[in-house]
């Protein structure tokens, strides 16, 4: 600590420094003044901030109303950088997106949010599993809300993903150039329909038991792969190799379909469909943004010959 | 008219979203609809009007010369995203704090539901089992509609309404994706949700759900009706009877095709697969109501009967 | 808001274009802010209901603590009171005497011992860092030392060390002294300090001792004299609820895997004090436990709450979730009717409860209702399930002994043709073997053939034997019976059949049909009067009744007789009063048909059968010769007989004769009956001809709880039910018992395809009691480890209720304290009467009779076969002890009961008593026939002209009935024992050590220091009939 050079008026001190030799003091007076002149530096240049390093380290840019910057604050940002710079004016319009991709991706991100919180309290174990969940709905702080909103948002994706669909059909947008995305959407809207579906048996409750049993049951009539399915039992396929014994690791639904449902839900689909996302808005980015509004074209305006 | 039931069907948390859908469905058809619409009368007042065509920005959005034809996505997008985003989270919110996701019984291998359901999006799935085998209705069924829905940017070869909304331009494309889309899949699910009850038998809407309800059902199939049950002549006769359904659905798909000139133009420009592939998935889709009708009306089970799988 | 719909339902194209760019210059700042405030809106939901909304134990806590305060505050003064009272009473204040005393007493010492103590605490605390310092530093260098490699290093630390040790220490004491030590003394003085105080302690502990004592002592007074808390501890109840705070309270046990969390709201439940709703403002909630006791025996830390009450012990979030009122919950809260419903779970196993009445009485009613007529239930009816498996075994047997014997002979024929001795030895030896085996095989078979005679008298029906219809009934009576039971007889146990008529008619046509064809001998009429005399005093009315409401007299246990003469044929009627057990002919469980007197006469045997000879002439294995009823053998004379038989024969309501039913001797109908008895389980209760093995027609009941919902069938009223929200466990079974068609309301079906449960006019109580004992039946959650199973003593208690309710014992005799009055104690005739008159109480028999005297008088309580016609112990007794015709099995069962009932070592091993001296002798007769104790002036001596009127056991009975120990203390204190006897009390009196007789100093006695009491034992032990002349001589 710096002792203050001035606060020498001290009743009791004064004795003191007549018996030592007054230098030391000037000594430490003239030591200390380079550092006390810096720190002045250091709190004026604190006054604009905007010129330190750290700020310049985190904001690439200036933040002015300016074009540049404007284009620089979604291009230099690691989440905004799926946007491009500039879109059709009209294309910001919910009147032509119905936001319905946007709100998908959203309920994703909240899905896997409350969903990794959910694994912290759930072990995909026959019997542990259901206790879990009643441990979640009783116990655990906020815990019924994280599994109402893990579930009430599974079920709204699915539902915005289909409305998603059905508008870029209505639009046309799944033509040229973007046959493949809309390839790609409908593997993610399989993904989605899976993902809710392995949910589904994880609190090992009546619900999902059946809903499985059903689900899982229609495996088996695979034509050639399933037991029951048409020339399956020819190819030697029995309840203990077919395809739904693959699926569920057994020939019921146990603990083991448990296990595995909680594998596929929580790591391995989650895993693909994220991969296929960025895919996804890789290529609309790249098949020239989002497909409209675009100017209406004539039939008149058709080519004789045209190649798509 | 048992209202409480069906207050019970419609309030069970699980079916909420059925219920969104009832009124999402329709306001987006209106929404989608009305620009079509409103592009389709812009379309019509060009096409009359070249000179026109030639200055007009071709949108029914508002513009002005020295308007931005982009805009800067920061601030105007992402503040619409944010407002999109809150807005999703308070419904969320208010939804979880409102309903209690269910938790039924233990599950319980000895001791059956009635009525057994799977998770209401595949309820069309298990809709289509009443009318199918489970190898067509579980197995080769969704595998087609994948098939198709990837299928369709490759066999629509319709440049117009590339990114605006239109009917006028896609009269075709669009009704049959509807019908497809809201026939064929939410139909189906409101079908399975509401009017399936114990038994996976038919209640109508307010009719109790009487776990003892015996109704007399004789199925029979196709031949059976021509009195041929013998193999292997059913199983012929059968497939001769899906045979000529293709071929009838084959002409029928042809024709819409070749509706008019602006479809004949379009035709022309397909290759022999894409014409193929229009083909195979239009018919099959027909086939469902056309399965459907026959089951409902006739009590047909099966059209055709072989050793080894029935359709 | 408001314009943004409207544009949404503009035209698109006719919108107006505006002048400046929408996009760029419109706004969303108000969007945005409205959402952004329903976001925050949402949030605080959220947060309220994680803290409130889903946690109402919070208010609940809050408002029991206040609650719990004020009844607190309230009590407080009557306890401090009761607490007061009691500290100025006598024995407080001289313990508190004594205790001032003790302590004054000790005081100087202690003071003394108290100063040295602080006088070394003031050292040590000088001493001890210094000390520790000095020895740490000591004890490294040491270390270093050792653990050195150089020489010279450890050269010098030797030195370090001889320097540390010889280094002086000096201290300032507080006292003023100061002194130097060396290590080595520094050392001692401080272990020696620590020594001393140690010392110190003990002495302390032991000076205080006894006011230590005194203490306690005052607080046992205290705590003796109290009936509740006192007000300190009130006191700190009190503190208790401003410092409890608001948090789960929580039961949890690993092993059970149970987590309840009842008591986070039901706080007051285990609180010391009796908290009732009214004095918690009305608030149930907060009551405490209403079972005190039974929380005793079932520590709620260990079993939790919901094991017995069900619900859902997790669920904190609402009532409704905690107590598991809720679809998805399969085990809800029990209702309050239905509670002892949680007792079964765990105590299947015992017949009788104590405590748990509705329990028994469910328990009862199941056995003597009938309803294991038709629904299996572990535990109840087994008997015909052991006679199954031991006539299998019997033939696993016999076909072993056969395969040994075939070896035998293939060894012997082995050894015959042997070429050497050697092996020819082997196989005889081996032979030999073999053959012993043979012999185990027949030892088995023996006992087995025992256990099934055994069994063939213990199996017991419900309903009487039909095969004798033929002799017994009044023809066309069986008609009138069938079709409304309850018409003719109010609440008989037989149930009301829903059948048509020309059922009843096939039914009634089979039986008549099927029953025996042996003629009975027919009676004279005897004399009606004396035959109510005897039915009256006899016993009969202990278990059934005349008379219909209100004038009903006797006990329900057996059948109303009011209108028995309107059903009855007199021969028959004095055959059963003579002797119930007596079949026309016998029963072969074998071939499976009754055996006639060709059978016998073609085999040339004599027609007789009875238990001792049993055996089959058809083959040989045992027949079923008594009536499977539990009706006992009154051992009464054939006048005896006709007399009550004549006073029964005329008890009658109606006279007009009974409509002719010509139908029943119409054999067209006899196959369609016997389908439709069998259809309807006739068989489950009674003996009918060809359905002597009938299974049971109805479903197991054992685990009948825990059938999940849906597999109860509520036909067509399922919607009614969960409309009326009856849609559950107990709503079924309740519905069920109290209505049994009720589920096929509606229903279109044909007559075969109904429910065949009869009505059983059941009324509330009953329905109460079996809905509960239904609801009960469940699969445990609970663990084997923790289910109660009776073993040893315990378990001959249970196996002996079994039987004490399958014979109704309890009709004359008192078991346990508790007991409510006996049916005979409830007769008028003996209302007034001494206690001497009515069958004797049971209570303590354990510890009273010998086990082996016991076994013989059950098996014949007339103790004699000579004149049977009388009681063995109790001679002058008007009820009549019968005879049970119990198997040997049931006697053992019963002797071990009353051993194990009350607490005697088994088996009983009597003790020696030393041989009476001449001189004792003649005390103990001047004793007997002194005026002053006339013992034989009311014990029986066996002469029939005084017996009569004798009011006590004969005393040449004692020897081998009573336990020595057991007649000692009767003969001090028969008051205590059995109150309201007419033994004197007071016969004898202490003096110092020993006991002697009071009434009187006999000349003899002088002198006699051995104690009296004593004397007269070992002289009963040694009475004999000649004895006994010779006292009745000497009066």
């Amino acid at each position: 600590m710096v002792k203050d050079p001035t606060n020498t008026s001290n009743p009791e001190e004064e004795p003191e420094k007549t018996r030592r030799s007054p230098s030391v003091i000037v000594k430490l007076r003239e030591a200390l003044q380079p550092l006390l002149e810096k720190g002045l530096a250091d709190l004026k240049a604190a006054k604009d901030y905007k010129k330190t390093q750290v700020w310049k380290s985190v904001f690439r840019h200036k933040l002015d109303e300016t074009p540049r910057t404007r284009a620089l604050a979604v291009l230099t940002n690691v989440f905004l950088h799926l946007h491009p710079a500039k879109v059709n004016r009209d294309a910001i319009k919910f009147r032509y997106t119905w936001g319905m991709g946007g709100i998908s991706f959203y309920l994703f991100i909240v899905l896997t949010l409350t969903g990794v919180f959910l694994m912290f309290y759930y072990h995909p174990s026959k019997g542990q599993a259901y206790i879990d969940i009643m441990f979640l709905e009783n116990d655990v702080p906020f815990g019924s809300l994280l599994r109402n909103m893990h579930r009430w948002a599974a079920h709204a994706m699915i539902i915005t993903v289909w409305l998603h669909m059905f508008r870029v059909f209505l639009t046309g947008s799944y033509k040229t150039p973007r046959e493949f995305n809309w390839g790609i959407g409908v593997v993610l809207l399989v993904l989605t329909l899976l993902l809710s579906f392995t949910g589904y048996l994880l609190p090992d409750d009546q619900l999902g038991f059946w809903a499985i049993t059903v689900g899982t049951g229609m495996a088996q009539a695979t034509p050639l792969l399933g037991h029951e399915g048409p020339f399956g039992p020819e190819l030697g396929m029995t309840a203990f190799n077919d395809i739904r014994f693959a699926l569920l690791g057994g020939s019921i639904v146990d603990a083991n379909a448990l296990l595995r449902a909680y594998i596929w839900h929580c790591i391995a689909i989650p895993l693909i469909l994220s991969v296929l996302l960025a895919v996804h808005f890789w290529r609309v980015r790249k098949d020239g943004s989002i497909s409209g509004p675009s100017p209406v074209i004539l039939e008149s305006e058709m080519k004789k010959k045209y190649k798509i | 008219m048992d209202w409480v039931q069906l207050w019970e069907i419609v309030s069970l948390p699980d079916n909420l979203p059925i219920v969104f859908m009832i009124i999402l469905i329709p306001f987006f058809m209106w929404y989608g609809f009305r620009q079509a619409f409103a592009n389709d009368r812009l379309i019509g007042r060009l096409e009359a009007d070249p000179a026109l065509a030639k200055t007009h920005h071709r949108k029914v959005e508002p513009f002005r010369e020295g308007w931005d034809p982009k805009v800067h996505v920061w601030p105007y997008l992402l503040r619409i995203e944010l407002l999109a985003a809150i807005i999703v989270t308070v419904i969320l919110m208010v939804w979880s704090i409102v309903l209690d996701a269910p938790l039924e019984e233990p599950a319980n291998p000895n001791l059956t539901m009635n009525p057994a359901k799977a998770p209401w999006y595949f309820l069309g799935l298990q809709e289509m089992l009443v009318y199918f085998d489970p190898w067509i209705a579980g197995v080769v069924m969704p595998t087609l509609i994948l098939m198709g829905l990837m299928a369709i940017p490759y066999a629509d070869k319709n440049p117009l309404g590339n990114g605006y909304y239109t009917f006028r331009q896609r009269k075709f494309a669009i009704s049959a994706f509807c019908f497809g889309f809201l026939v064929l899949w939410i139909l189906m699910i409101l079908i399975g949700t509401f009017i399936r009850g114990p038994g996976w038998m038919w209640f109508w809407p307010g009719e109790t759900w009487d776990h003892h309800k015996l109704v007399f059902e004789t199925n029979r199939n196709l031949v059976e009706i021509f009195g041929i049950t013998a193999q292997p002549l059913a199983g012929i006769v059968g497939g001769a009877a899906v045979g000529l359904y293709f071929a009838i659905a084959g002409a029928v798909c042809h024709k819409l095709i070749t509706w008019n000139a602006f479809t004949i133009r379009i035709y022309s420009q397909m290759t022999l697969t894409q014409y193929l592939i229009y083909q195979f998935f239009m018919t099959t889709m027909l086939a469902l109501p056309v399965k459907i009708l026959l089951r409902l009306l006739f009590r047909i089970k099966y059209v055709m009967v072989t050793p080894w799988f029935n359709i | 808001m408001v314009q943004y719909i409207k544009k949404l339902f503009r035209k698109l194209d006719d919108a107006p274009i505006p002048e400046k760019d929408p996009i760029v210059h419109s706004s969303l700042g108000m969007p945005l802010a409205i959402s952004a405030f329903l976001l925050i809106l949402s949030l605080i939901w959220a947060v309220y209901m994680e803290t409130a909304g889903l946690r109402p134990w919070r208010a609940y806590q809050e408002e029991f603590g206040q609650l719990y305060q004020n009844a607190l505050k309230k009590i407080r003064p009557q306890r401090a009171a009761e607490a007061g009272a009691i500290r100025n009473s006598e024995g407080y204040l001289t313990l508190q005497e004594e205790l001032q005393q003790a302590e004054t007493d000790v005081q100087s010492q202690l003071s003394t011992v108290e100063g040295e103590e602080q006088n070394i605490r003031e050292r040590l605390a000088v001493l001890t860092k210094p000390f520790a310092d000095a020895r740490s530093e000591l004890q490294a260098t040491i270390y270093r030392w050792e653990t050195v490699k150089s020489e010279s290093v450890g050269e010098r630390l030797s030195h370090e060390v001889e320097a540390l040790r010889a280094k002086s220490f000096s201290f300032q004491f507080l006292d003023g002294d100061s002194v130097t030590y060396t290590y080595e003394e520094l050392e001692n003085t401080f272990n020696g300090l620590k020594n001393r105080q140690g010392e110190l302690q003990a002495e302390k502990v032991s000076l205080l001792r006894r006011p230590t004592e005194m203490r306690s002592e005052m607080n046992a007074y205290m705590n003796d004299r109290l009936t509740g808390l006192t007000e300190t501890q009130i006191d700190g109840l009190i503190n208790k609820t401003e410092t409890m705070g608001v948090f789960i309270r929580q039961i949890h046990n690993e092993e059970m895997n149970l987590v309840d969390r009842c008591e986070s709201c039901h706080m007051g439940a285990r609180e010391p004090v009796d908290l009732s709703a009214d004095q918690m403002d009305g608030r149930s909630l907060f009551a405490s436990h209403p079972r005190r006791d039974l929380l005793a025996i079932h520590d709620p830390e260990t079993f939790g709450c919901t094991p017995c009450h069900n619900g859902n012990g997790i669920g904190t979030v609402s009532p409704v979730r905690a107590h598991g009122k809720y679809k998805h919950w399969l085990r809800p809260l029990y209702d309050k009717g239905n509670f002892e419903a949680g007792c079964i779970q765990c105590h299947r196993l015992d017949r009788h409860l104590e405590g748990a009445h509705t329990f028994n009485a469910a328990k009862d009613a199941f056995q003597h209702r009938g309803c294991m007529g038709c629904h299996a239930y572990e535990g109840f009816d087994t008997e015909p399930a052991q006679m199954r498996e031991v006539h299998k075994n019997l033939q696993d047997l016999n076909a072993d002994r056969i395969t040994t014997q075939i070896a035998v002979e293939r060894l012997l024929e082995k050894g015959d043709g042997a070429e050497t001795n050697e092996e020819a030895h082997l196989a005889y030896t081996e032979a030999t073997r073999v053959t012993q085996s043979i012999a185990t095989i027949d030892a088995d078979l023996a006992r087995l053939n025992v256990r099934l005679d055994e069994l063939l008298m213990e199996r017991k029906r419900p309903g009487p034997n039909l095969k004798e219809v033929r002799n017994k009934l009044t023809k066309e009576w069986i008609p009138k019976w069938i079709s409304n039971p309850q018409a003719f007889r109010p609440n008989t146990k037989m149930p009301q059949f829903r059948l048509k008529k020309a059922e009843i008619e096939a039914i009634s046509a089979f039986l008549w049909q099927s029953g025996v064809n042996e003629p009975v001998a027919s009676q004279p009429m005897g004399d009606a009067v004396s035959g109510k005399g005897l039915f009256d005093s006899k016993g009969c009315l202990a278990c059934h009744s005349v008379g219909e409401e209100e004038d009903r007299l006797g006990g329900d246990f057996a059948a109303n007789l009011s209108r028995v003469g309107e059903k009855t044929n007199y021969d028959y009627l004095v055959r059963w009063i003579h002797n119930p057990k007596e079949r026309s002919l016998p029963y072969d469980p074998v071939l499976k048909h009754d055996v006639t007197r060709e059978d016998y006469e073609t085999r040339g045997l004599p027609f007789q059968f009875d238990p001792e000879n049993n055996q089959s002439p058809l083959g040989n294995h045992s027949l079923q010769v008594q009536n499977s009823t539990v009706m006992p053998n009154l051992r009464l004379t054939w006048e005896e007989s006709r007399d009550i038989g004549t006073y029964l024969a005329a008890l009658k309501k109606e006279t007009a004769p009974l409509p002719a039913a010509p139908f029943l001797e119409d054999t067209k109908l006899f196959e369609r009956g016997r389908f439709l008895t069998r259809h309807y389980g006739c068989a489950g209760c009674h003996e009918i001809a060809g359905l002597e093995d009938e299974g049971k027609i109805g479903t197991d009941l054992t685990v009948e709880g825990s059938k999940p919902l849906e597999r109860l069938d509520f036909a067509l009223l399922t919607h009614e039910a969960k409309h009326d929200g009856w849609y559950n466990h107990k709503g079924f079974f309740e519905r069920k018992l109290k209505k049994p068609a009720i589920y096929d309301q509606g229903k279109i079906k044909r007559d075969l395809e109904k429910l065949r449960m009869p009505d059983f006019h059941l009324d509330d109580k009953d329905v109460d009691q079996l809905t509960t004992f239904l609801l009960g039946s469940v699969e445990s959650i609970v663990p084997p480890q923790f289910h109660n199973t009776p073993s040893g003593q315990r378990q001959d208690v249970q196996t002996g209720w079994d039987l004490v309710k399958k014979y109704n014992c309890m009709g004359c005799h008192q078991f346990t304290p508790g007991q409510s009055k006996t049916v005979m104690a409830e007769l008028p005739f003996y209302g007034g009467s001494l206690a001497e008159k009515l069958p004797p109480s049971l209570v303590g028999q354990g510890a009273r009779t010998n086990p082996e005297w016991l076994k013989r008088f059950l098996k014949n309580p007339a103790l004699n076969s000579a004149s049977p016609h009388r009681n063995g112990v109790r001679p002058y007794l008007d009820v009549r002890m019968p005879t049970f015709a119990l198997s040997d099995n049931e006697v053992g069962t019963l002797a071990r009961f009353f051993q194990a009932l009350s607490k005697q070592p088994t088996p009983y091993i009597p003790p020696e008593l030393a041989p009476l001296t001449n001189r004792e002798r003649s005390m103990a007769r001047e004793l007997f026939t002194s005026n002053a104790a006339p013992c034989l002036r009311c014990h029986a001596t066996g002469d029939e002209h005084t017996d009569p009127e004798k009011i006590a056991p004969n005393l040449s009975l004692v020897k081998a009935r009573l336990k020595p120990d057991w007649t000692q203390r009767w003969l001090v204190h028969p008051e205590i024992i059995r109150p309201g006897t007419a033994m004197p009390s007071g016969l004898f009196r202490r003096e110092g050590d020993r006991w002697v007789f009071s009434l009187a100093n006999f000349r003899s006695f002088k002198g006699y220091t051995k104690d009296e009491a004593e004397l007269v034992v070992r002289y009963m032990f040694e009475y004999t009939p000649e004895e006994q002349r010779r006292l009745t001589r000497g009066r």
